[in-house]
């Protein structure tokens, strides 16, 4: 009979569809056909494999189920109804504050105040900095960058630091107690974030609060970040002992010291 | 011999000699059939790694040996703030579609194209006012989330090894983002559009030996015009909706691969 035979039928008869185990090339056959890079990387993999396995062998690991917060219920439900509040205060404030929308764009009228989203803020701020931009004796006073540009390089360096930032901080820690320096860090970036937003609109705030004039607000532009730095500092530190003594009270109740 | 071709796994004999409820039947009945059609078994183990690695998230063992939870519950809800900027993303993605249906990025006329089309959508479109405010507070709200978002990465040290590379998407994510809203701002073109269109040509201008490339590239001119709507229209709604997208699927498909950092 044809069906006999190991000629390969189109009618799908005959030789099943699928190689027979003993002819699939195994893992080595394939690499062993290799060389060069595509070999090297087969090996690679393969030494991962093999250590995988080992490490699973070795371990007492107990492999679970579920090894965290399951994404039904928990991560769902949370999301989903903080998901529809969320869309529903767009929809609700979409409804209730209207965008507002001014005269036609003119370029012979410069209105009194330009102002872009608040999101931009800090970069406006950034470009009300020019009293702290250096200046040298030697060009007779001089800016040695305009203003503008000291905006552009502010803000390059801004994102350059937050791109190198991972390879800058690592370790295992995670929260923030365990590293007050580097929450303290973040908190001074963020209030700074917040306080040079304020200086892009300090003519405002001049006139709006009693007690408040420009010069005032560029002072506190730089000195309210590190009084906040200095105070999540201090703070994450007293939590951190706080945590210490515990363990220590529990470490020492387990071995009094001799 | 015989010529009948026999079922090796004879499933309907199997079936036979199940004790099997009535619901159990017709569920067995029906994986059959679309078994026998689709060849679902191969599938299954995709399936099932599937299920393993939906279920991955948020690991708890540490936290749960450590005891840390008590520590942590009130993180959680910081948690969604990702995806509350994929939703703001959607409902501005889905209301700036339509309000393109009506928008015409020109200068010509008086007043401007631009400008009073805008008047026509707020004042005349049916649901047009409605439109133009859903997006715009969508925009804020996205710009928001995400810098939140941002913030509870990097108070709770998710960006450590090994997601240094998912943080850098990031930041371009929140470049890209305050991009949007910049050339979003500059459409209307009012008063306030126009002259923060001069405000980013004067900061382009004054970048050292590229200014006026850049300048000439991004808006066109040494003053806001019809060159700088236009590409600010482009920018708008065809480049940055295209990157964005892409990187937020990337950016949560990394989420994905490697799971929620675990609190330590
Ligand atoms: C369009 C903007 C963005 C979208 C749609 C987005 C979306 C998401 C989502 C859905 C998650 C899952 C966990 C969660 O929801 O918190 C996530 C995680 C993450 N995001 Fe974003 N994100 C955006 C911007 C950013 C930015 C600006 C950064 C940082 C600079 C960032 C860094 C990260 C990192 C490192 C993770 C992993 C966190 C972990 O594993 O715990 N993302 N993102």
């Amino acid at each position: 009979m044809t069906d006999e035979t190991d000629q390969t039928r189109t009618d799908g008869g005959g030789q099943p569809a699928l190689p027979p185990d003993d002819k699939t090339p195994t893992w080595h056959e394939r690499k062993a056909r290799k060389d060069g890079l595509a070999r090297l990387t087969y090996e690679y993999f393969e030494r991962g494999r093999l250590e995988d396995q080992r490490l699973r062998q070795e371990s007492d690991y107990i492999e679970r189920d579920v090894l965290g917060f399951p994404t039904w219920p928990h991560e769902t439900i949370r999301n989903l109804s903080i998901g529809s509040f969320f869309v529903g205060m767009i929809i609700l404030l979409a409804a209730t504050l209207p965008p507002h929308f001014g005269d036609e764009g003119d370029p012979s009228v410069t209105p009194e105040v330009i102002l872009p989203d608040w999101y931009l803020y800090p970069a406006f701020g950034v470009l009300q900095l020019d009293p702290i931009n250096p200046s040298l004796a030697l060009l007779g006073g001089d800016k040695l960058v305009s203003d503008e540009l000291y905006g552009v390089v502010a803000t390059g360096v801004l994102v350059g630091v937050l791109v190198v930032y991972p390879f800058v901080n690592k370790g295992a820690a995670r929260r923030p107690v365990e590293e007050p320096f580097w929450a303290a860090v973040g908190m001074v970036g963020l209030s700074f974030g917040f306080t040079i937003s304020v200086l892009s609109i300090d003519q405002l705030v001049a006139d709006r609060m009693t007690g408040m004039t420009a010069p005032l607000v560029f002072d506190l532009t730089f000195i309210a970040p590190v009084v906040i730095g200095v105070v999540t500092y201090a703070v994450l530190r007293a939590m951190r002992e706080g945590y210490m003594y515990e363990l220590n009270r529990r470490y020492y109740r387990l071995r009094p010291p001799r | 011999m015989s010529m009948k071709r026999r079922d090796e796994f004879d499933r309907r004999a199997w079936l036979a000699e199940q004790d099997l409820t009535h619901l159990e039947e017709v569920y067995l009945r029906g994986l059959m059939f679309l078994d026998r059609r689709f060849r679902l078994v191969d599938y299954l183990e995709v399936m099932e790694d599937m299920y393993y690695k939906i279920n991955l998230q948020l690991p708890k063992s540490h936290t749960e040996q450590y005891n840390l939870d008590n520590k942590f519950w009130y993180w959680y809800p910081l948690y969604s703030l990702g995806l509350l900027t994929l939703l703001a993303y959607i409902v501005a993605a889905v209301t700036g579609a339509l309000l393109g249906f009506y928008y015409a990025p020109s200068v010509a006329g008086d007043p401007a194209d631009a400008y009073s089309q805008m008047l026509f959508i707020m004042g005349d479109l049916d649901f047009g006012f409605m439109l133009r405010s859903i997006h715009r507070w969508a925009a804020q709200f996205m710009v928001a989330a995400v810098f939140l978002h941002m913030l509870r990465v990097y108070f709770t040290g998710a960006y450590k090894e090994p997601r240094e590379l998912n943080w850098i998407i990031g930041v371009i994510l929140l470049v890209l983002t305050i991009g949007f809203g910049f050339t979003g701002y500059l459409l209307p073109w009012n008063q306030l559009s126009f002259w923060a269109g001069q405000i980013g040509i004067e900061m382009a201008l004054t970048t050292p030996i590229i200014g006026e490339w850049v300048d000439e590239l991004i808006f066109g001119g040494s003053e806001p015009g019809q060159p700088t709507l236009m590409r600010m229209y482009i920018l708008h709604v065809f480049f940055l909706p295209f990157i964005v997208t892409a990187l937020i699927a990337i950016h949560i498909g990394i989420v994905w691969m490697q799971g929620i950092a675990e609190p330590h």
